[in-house]
């Protein structure tokens, strides 16, 4: 039957591919037997980029390598170059670095929440979703001055103290009310059942192999969670979410999940802040900064997973290399094991899934 | 089949509760959001002493020195707001404005004077 043979272009105009991402996926009937994602629609060239830029020039772009999640990079970036230059942080900024930590992190997630729930075709949640991510992005504004390219940690501490933790309260006391509101709109609805549970089913053991992390990791039944073993989250606790469902319902119900714990953390990090008033900046000379010679690595359980920065240095003004290691990229990967043999109609409910941000995979 | 149409219902009823919540959406070109105090718009420079530090950290290159002037970019300029942060004079300052669309390309190119005070070693 080589008639109802087709090769099909999922993007990357297509709206569920959020604009850069194109999927060529060959067709029998209905069914997926390949799958070939083309990537390289948002390249910046932030790799090379760095070779040529002092570090505090880099240091405003590292946010726009995941938009979504810019604190995670400028956290990642300053570690990689805090650990080179053995700086020690002081109580109060790494309490301040986690509560942003995890705010973004819950706005990351209530996007995704939004945008996975916009693809399948429910339009309500999205308008939600952004309502609650409004707050904290507002937050970021006011602290650092823009919504979402914050630019706000610097080498060995933060641009200024933060004075006003009033915000933060009320979000953390609207937004449990208002998760309730999405699980009853959303986790137990019946279509929204009928077109993620039991799709794209992935085991642990491919996980592993295509090297993903995150939440998708651990909604596979694998326990990995960077922070239980982060510095930066000492003493607070909180735990993984580890789920056994491993298809897509899976994947969004653990999203909400974590989004209640890093409730929890921020709450936390809130009260450490109150605690610890001293702030105390190293003081660096930003302005022609050169790290030692050397291979400094730094990583951080970034919302799409494991996420890395490697430097390596000849000790002038700009590193000789650097790397990013994002979770989205190989993520993009395992969608051609983890869409062949689907129906078309399932693909976007699949691929939403994963959570990929293009800018991450792209670079 | 019974737990379908609880969920269903259920599912209606929280969308149809948000009818009568207040609206959180802002009519935009009427009605302007309050900006916060260090909100990162146009750059403004006043009393500049030209150290050139902010040549040193712009990641853009969206600075440049003419004689007895400094020129700002608007459309290289990405918002990091570092030149007015390490700028020792602190002469840099980013404004408030933020609607800079324009039909002449050239008022983007931001030109002011640069003091004639000696040069200070910093």
């Amino acid at each position: 039957m080589n008639n109802s043979r087709l090769k099909l272009n999922l993007g990357p105009q297509h709206p569920s591919t959020h604009g850069v991402l194109r999927l060529v996926l060959d067709l029998n009937g209905e069914k997926i037997t390949a799958c070939e994602p083309d990537v390289g629609y948002l390249h910046r060239g932030m790799e090379k980029m760095a070779e040529k830029l002092s570090y505090i020039q880099y240091l405003p772009l590292v946010d726009r390598i995941d938009y979504l999640a810019g604190f995670f990079y400028s956290e990642l970036f300053c570690r990689s170059i805090e650990n080179a230059l053995e700086i020690e942080l002081s109580n109060r900024i790494k309490a301040i670095r986690v509560m942003l930590l995890e705010l973004n992190r819950i706005a990351s997630h209530l996007l995704w929440i939004g945008a996975f729930l916009m693809d399948l075709g429910a339009v309500s949640p999205f308008f939600y979703a952004f309502r609650e991510r409004e707050l904290i992005l507002q937050y970021f504004e006011k602290i650092s001055g823009q919504r979402m390219m914050n630019n706000y940690f610097v080498f060995g501490g933060l641009r200024h103290d933060i004075f006003d933790l009033d915000d933060v309260e009320e979000i953390l006391r609207i937004l449990p009310e208002k998760i309730i509101d999405y699980e009853n709109i959303i986790t137990e609805n019946p279509i929204f059942i009928q077109r993620t549970a039991q799709k794209g089913i992935l085991e642990a053991s491919d996980a592993i192999n295509y090297g993903i992390t995150g939440v998708n990791l651990r909604t596979s039944g694998f326990n990995f969670d960077l922070r239980k073993t982060d510095k930066l989250y000492d003493g607070y606790e909180f735990d993984t979410v580890v789920l056994e469902n491993k298809d897509s319902w899976g994947r969004y119900k653990a999203r909400v999940l974590e989004i209640k714990e890093s409730i929890k953390i921020v709450a936390q990090a809130v009260a450490n802040i109150k605690t610890n008033t001293i702030y105390e900046a190293t003081k660096i000379k930003p302005v022609n900064l050169t790290i030692p010679e050397g291979e400094y690595c730094s990583e951080i359980e970034a919302p799409r997973g494991l996420a890395s920065c490697f430097i390596i240095s000849d000790g002038n003004k700009a590193p000789y290399r650097l790397k990013w290691r994002t979770g989205s990229y190989y993520a993009v990967n395992l969608l051609r094991k983890l869409l062949v043999g689907t129906y078309i109609n399932d693909a976007i409910a699949i691929a939403g899934s994963l959570d990929i941000i293009l800018p991450e995979v792209d670079k | 089949m019974l737990k379908n149409i609880k969920y269903t219902f259920l599912s209606l009823f929280t969308v149809f509760k948000h009818l009568f919540i207040k609206s959180v959406t802002l009519e935009y070109p009427e009605k302007k959001s309050n900006l916060p105090e260090n909100f990162r718009g146009k750059a403004v420079v006043d009393g500049c002493v030209k150290c050139y530090t902010c040549l040193k950290v712009c990641p853009a290159n969206a600075i440049i020195f003419k004689d007895e002037q400094i020129e700002i970019d608007m459309k290289k300029c990405i918002f990091c707001g570092n030149c007015a942060y390490y700028c020792p004079k602190k002469a840099i300052r980013m404004s408030h404005e933020y609607e800079l669309a324009t039909d002449n390309k050239h008022d983007l190119k931001l030109l002011y004077d640069v003091s004639n005070e000696v040069k200070e070693n910093v």
